[in-house]
């Protein structure tokens, strides 16, 4: 095994570490509205998220190579990876990019902050790429527009949306009966939610192909640029799908109890308003971060109800989307002065290590306060952490 | 500058579509919901002495207009999703 695939297979496999935590952290996004209200039963939620993932990975008939192309220089405008960085180099660049991108998904999840994987996975390639090729490797303008100025509108028009719809749902059914009118609100909720899971599928799994197939144009196994190795989509796919079923519990009882208590009726609209908005900007030259745009449906379906906002919640997750970009772009470019400075196929291995082992620890640290399919929906007391399971007798770990 | 006023001519682009669609369909399902709960006819008096109603044949199919426009937006959106790319060319 020459020491270019070993590298190459270490970059494979991290990818989809990264396609996997892109599930999980994501699972909110579509579900936390419905596991909330009892629309779907925690489990069947995140099942349904899943398939529909999975479903949505295969619809993407059209393949984006050119994933980084917008905010740094390491590929041509084909797609194709630049002259001088063909093989170990480019190689590396997206692996300690790859590696930033889980680290800063999982300290997050964590703490159960959704923040975009997208912007994750950027700001570790960002990172990597100043430090592999200086600032001029950055390409500023493409980071202010396609990741700056979306996450600031993201919020504010989501929760505009939101907010009209649910004061105006609430209008409208004014003197239907609670009963009757949150059954017939659920459907509504699974539909719209629905919808989410499908177009995330389709979004976020193709970025991993995207970035394993660049992978293997760096190494030089395959030279289709338009595009991807079957085995590349089907691992994707079931990845996402796997990280999607799984189900990020504790990013799902953030945005589903720690930001407002959340009605059927709201919910219906909050998850529509996501829906219309992923949708359309995907497709208006704007591409809104899909996680800004569920929290901010969120928090606009809570102010169009007139219900309080925990802003201290909010605020934690503004300042998570803050960090994200330097956070995975720091740890992007430490790994990748770690991996260049020992060099080679120990280098890899020493960040690929540091991966694993970061991992572990916070994989451990969650299971000292475990948000499970049983407590998601807890009151929420001020914390994460529901109140029962606050105790520090819980010494076991 | 450049930048910015090319992302304030998308963004005013998505928030009408938002206000159209974002808002639009949450309310055409709410009056769904309103008409098939708004002329309900007594069937039968319950055991304990409740109501046993059901809908109007009329308010079955106001209903089902709110909510067949409504499905038709989802598949809409499935288009959107497998097809946006040949459709909008973004």
């Amino acid at each position: 095994m020459t020491e270019a695939f070993y590298i190459l297979c270490i970059v494979v496999v991290t990818a989809l570490a990264f396609d996997f935590t892109n599930g999980f952290h994501d699972t909110a996004n579509a579900m936390a509205t419905s596991v909330a209200t009892g629309a779907l039963k925690p489990k069947v939620a995140v099942a349904l998220s899943a398939i529909l993932n999975l479903v949505g990975a295969f619809l993407s008939i059209e393949v984006a190579l050119t994933v980084s192309n917008k905010i740094i220089s390491i590929q041509g405008s084909n797609g194709a990876p630049v002259p001088g960085l063909m093989g170990v180099p480019m190689l590396v660049i997206i692996l300690a990019g790859l590696v930033g991108g889980i680290l800063w998904n999982l300290v997050t999840w964590l703490f159960g902050l959704p923040s975009s994987s997208s912007h994750a996975l950027f700001g570790g390639l960002i990172g990597a790429t100043i430090a592999a090729l200086g600032v001029g490797g950055v390409k500023w303008d493409g980071v202010i527009s396609s990741i700056v100025l979306p996450a600031v509108f993201a919020p504010v028009v989501a929760g505009l949306v939101a907010g009209l719809g649910t004061w105006i749902v609430f209008k409208i059914v004014t003197n239907v009966p609670q009963q009757r009118r949150d059954a017939g609100f659920r459907w509504g909720q699974v539909g719209s939610a629905s919808l989410v899971s499908l177009a995330h599928g389709t979004n976020d799994a193709q970025k991993t192909m995207g970035v394993i197939t660049l992978a293997l144009v760096a190494y030089g196994s395959w030279s289709n640029l338009h595009g991807i190795p079957v085995w590349v989509k089907i691992a994707c796919a079931l990845t996402i799908a796997a990280g999607t079923w799984v189900g990020g519990w504790r990013v799902i009882r953030t945005m589903g109890k720690g930001l407002v208590e959340i009605s059927s009726p709201q919910g219906m609209a909050a998850e529509t308003s996501s829906a219309v908005i992923i949708l359309s900007s995907s497709h208006l030259g704007m591409a809104l971060s899909t996680t800004q745009v569920a929290s901010g449906s969120i928090l606009g379906s809570g102010v169009g109800r007139r219900v309080p906002v925990r802003w201290g919640v909010f605020g934690r997750m503004v300042v998570a989307w803050l960090l994200t970009l330097p956070a995975a772009g720091i740890v992007g470019a430490m790994c990748w002065f770690v991996a260049n400075g020992i060099g080679g196929a120990l280098g890899v291995t020493v960040i690929f290590g540091v991966l694993v082992v970061g991992a572990a620890y916070m994989l451990r640290r969650s299971r000292r306060t475990p948000i499970t399919p049983e407590n998601v929906n807890a009151e929420w007391d001020g914390g994460l952490v529901p109140a029962e399971e606050r105790e520090p007798a819980r010494t076991a770990n | 500058m450049e930048i910015l006023i090319k992302a304030m001519d998308a963004l005013w682009q998505v928030l009408l579509v938002g206000l159209l669609l974002g808002v639009g369909l949450p309310a055409l399902f709410a009056l769904g919901v309103r008409i098939l709960n708004s002329d309900r006819q007594l069937i039968s008096v319950g055991p304990a002495g409740e109501e046993i109603t059901k809908p109007s044949a009329a308010a079955i199919t106001g209903a089902a207009v709110c909510f067949g426009l409504c499905v038709l937006a989802v598949v809409f959106g499935i288009v959107v999703i497998v097809f946006g790319k040949q459709l909008f060319g973004v």
